[in-house]
C-alpha cells in the first residue's frame, strides 16, 4: 500500500484568490514576450543541406541526367514510388531511363533511392511543398524530378561527406 | 425632436455593443494568442481587425441544422431567448453626463435613466437562464440538457451573491438609478464604492467573480464545459442560431462589465477632474469597462475550469455567507453614520 503524503497547503493557497493573481500576473508577462510563430507561406520553413526533401534527378552539366535506369532505387524504395522503363541510348552509359517516375503521394521522403543510387543519380532536395488538385498530378514524371546540379550542390556534396566517412568511393 | 434623439442614442448604442461584442471575439483569440506566444488572426484585415467581419460572414453562410427529434419551436426560441435580453439590457447603463454637440442638447448619454435601472437589469439577465436551459433541452441531447442543467444551477446560485453585492451598493447609494449611483460617486476618486473601507473591496472581489458565474465565463463555464459535455447546451446549434448564442454570452459581458464600472469604479466619473465633458466621461467609462472585458478575458486564459461540485460549494458556502456579511456591514457602517 503507498500512502500518498499531500503537501498541506498554506493559507494562501487555500484562500485561493492570491494564487489566482499570481497565475494572472504568469500570463500577463507572457504576453510581452517574442512570439513564436512562424508565418509558414510567406516566411519558409528552416533548410539545410541536411533536410531531406523530396527525391530529384541530378541533370549534370552536359545536360543529361546520370540514371542508367538500373532499377536500385526501385528495388530499395520502401513504398514502391519509382517507376523505371529502361531503353538503350548511343551514349556512353549505353542505358538510360525511358519512363522515370516518383509518385509524391507514395513518396515518405526516406532517401533509400539517394542511397541505392549507384551513380549519383538521385539526390534528396530541400523541397518539401506538394499540393495540387489531382492525384494524378503528384505522380511526377522525369521532366518534372529534372534540377539542375547547382541547385542540388549542397546536398550533393554533404552525401558525398557522408559517404566518405564509411570508406566509400563516391 | 425628443423622439429622433432617443432613437439616434438607441442606435448609437446599441450599435455599439454589438460592436464591442464583435471586437471581444477577435480580442478573445488575439489575448488568448499573445498569453501563448502566439500571433493570433492577422489575415484578414489590418491586424486581423476584420477578422469578425469574416467570422459573420461564415456563420451566416453555414448550414442549418435541426437535430432529429428536437422541439422545433423551443429550439428556435432559445438562442433568441439567450441573445435579447442580453442586448436589452445595456439600455440603462449611463455612458456618460450631458450631451451637447453643435450647440444642441441630446440629454443623458442612455437610451434611458430608469429609477429601477440596477432591478432592470438583474432581471434581465436572469432571464439569460431560460435560453441556456430551454436551448439545453429543446436540442434531444444529452450533452446539451446536461449542460444547460448545470448551467441554470450555476446561475442560479451565483445571481444570490451577485444581487447581495449589488444590493450592498445600492445601500450605500441610496439609489437603484443606475445615474443616481454613478452621480453619489462623483467628486474625489475616494467616492467611488471601491474605496469604501473593506466592504468596497470585498464587494468589488465578490461582484466580479459572481459576473464571471453568471455570464457561463471561465473559470465558471460549465454550460459549455467542453471536455465533458462536448459543447453543453449549444452543441447542437450550428450557423446563426450558434452565432445567436455566441453574441449574447458577449453582449452579457459587455453589459456586466458596464455594471461593476457603473457600481464600483464611479461610472463615467474622471479621476481627479470633475465637470469632464461628455466625450472624456464617455472615454473615462470605456477605459474601465474595457479593463473588465480584459479581466474576462484574461481569467479565462490562467486559470482552468473548476469541479463542478467545488464551483457549488464555492457558490453556496462561501460566496452566500461572504456577501450577506458584507451586506450586514454595510448596514452597519449606515446604522451607525459611518458611510
Amino acid at each position: 500500500m503507498v500512502v500518498v503524503q499531500r503537501r498541506k497547503l498554506t493559507l494562501a493557497e487555500r484562500l485561493y484568490l492570491p494564487e489566482v493573481f499570481r497565475g494572472l500576473a504568469i500570463t500577463f508577462r507572457k504576453m510581452f514576450q517574442p512570439r513564436v510563430t512562424r508565418q509558414y507561406p510567406e516566411e519558409g520553413l528552416p533548410k539545410t543541406e541536411v533536410t531531406r526533401g523530396q527525391p530529384r534527378l541530378v541533370v549534370k552539366d552536359d545536360g543529361n541526367i546520370a540514371c542508367v535506369s538500373c532499377g536500385l532505387c526501385e528495388a530499395a524504395c520502401p513504398a514502391y514510388a519509382i517507376t523505371i522503363d529502361g531503353q538503350e541510348t548511343d551514349r556512353f552509359i549505353e542505358r538510360e531511363p525511358e519512363r522515370f517516375d516518383i509518385d509524391m503521394l507514395r513518396c515518405i521522403l526516406c532517401g533509400f533511392c539517394e542511397e541505392a543510387c549507384p551513380k549519383d543519380a538521385i539526390f534528396m532536395s530541400d523541397e518539401l511543398e506538394l499540393a495540387d488538385y489531382s492525384r494524378r498530378a503528384l505522380v511526377y514524371d522525369m521532366d518534372k524530378l529534372k534540377r539542375p546540379a547547382s541547385d542540388m550542390r549542397a546536398r550533393m556534396d554533404y552525401v558525398k561527406r557522408i559517404n566518405g566517412r564509411w570508406g566509400v568511393e563516391a | 425632436m425628443a423622439f429622433l434623439t432617443l432613437l439616434l442614442k438607441a442606435s448609437l448604442i446599441y450599435g455599439g455593443l454589438l460592436g464591442t461584442a464583435a471586437l471581444m471575439t477577435l480580442a478573445e483569440r488575439k489575448v488568448s494568442a499573445w498569453m501563448q506566444l502566439r500571433v493570433g488572426p492577422n489575415r484578414v484585415g489590418p491586424g486581423g481587425l476584420l477578422q469578425p467581419l469574416a467570422d459573420g460572414v461564415k456563420f451566416i453562410l453555414k448550414e442549418e441544422v435541426t437535430p432529429d427529434g428536437a422541439n422545433m419551436w423551443i429550439f428556435r426560441l432559445a438562442p433568441m431567448l439567450a441573445a435579447i435580453p442580453a442586448m436589452m439590457t445595456v439600455a440603462v447603463v449611463p455612458f456618460a453626463g450631458q450631451v451637447e454637440l453643435f450647440g444642441l442638447d441630446f440629454g443623458n448619454l442612455s437610451v434611458t435613466d430608469l429609477d429601477i435601472g440596477l432591478l432592470f437589469i438583474l432581471a434581465l439577465s436572469g432571464l439569460s437562464v431560460y435560453g441556456v436551459i430551454l436551448g439545453g433541452w429543446a436540442s434531444n441531447s444529452k450533452y446539451s440538457l446536461l449542460g444547460g442543467l448545470r448551467a441554470s444551477a450555476q446561475m442560479v446560485s451565483y445571481e444570490l451573491s451577485l444581487i447581495m453585492t449589488a444590493l450592498a451598493v445600492v445601500a450605500l447609494t441610496g439609489a437603484m438609478d443606475l445615474r443616481e449611483i454613478v452621480a453619489a460617486q462623483a467628486g474625489s476618486i475616494f467616492n467611488w464604492n471601491v474605496f469604501t473601507p473593506v466592504v468596497g473591496q470585498v464587494g468589488l472581489v465578490l461582484f466580479v467573480i459572481a459576473t464571471f458565474a453568471e455570464t457561463n465565463r471561465h473559470p465558471f463555464d460549465f454550460a459549455e464545459c467542453e471536455p465533458e459535455l462536448v459543447g453543453g447546451f449549444h452543441t447542437e446549434y450550428s450557423s446563426m442560431k450558434f452565432a445567436l448564442f455566441f453574441l449574447g454570452e458577449y453582449c452579457a459581458m459587455t453589459v456586466m462589465a458596464c455594471l461593476t464600472t457603473v457600481l464600483f469604479l464611479g461610472g463615467y466619473q474622471v479621476p481627479f477632474w470633475e465637470d469632464a465633458p461628455w466625450f472624456v466621461q464617455l472615454g473615462a467609462f470605456g477605459a474601465k469597462v474595457g479593463f473588465f472585458l480584459f479581466l474576462f478575458i484574461w481569467v479565462r486564459w490562467t486559470l482552468p475550469r473548476f469541479r463542478y461540485d467545488q464551483l457549488m460549494n464555492l457558490g453556496w458556502k462561501v460566496f452566500l455567507p461572504v456577501a450577506l456579511a458584507n451586506l450586514l456591514v454595510v448596514g452597519a457602517l449606515i446604522a451607525l453614520g459611518w458611510a
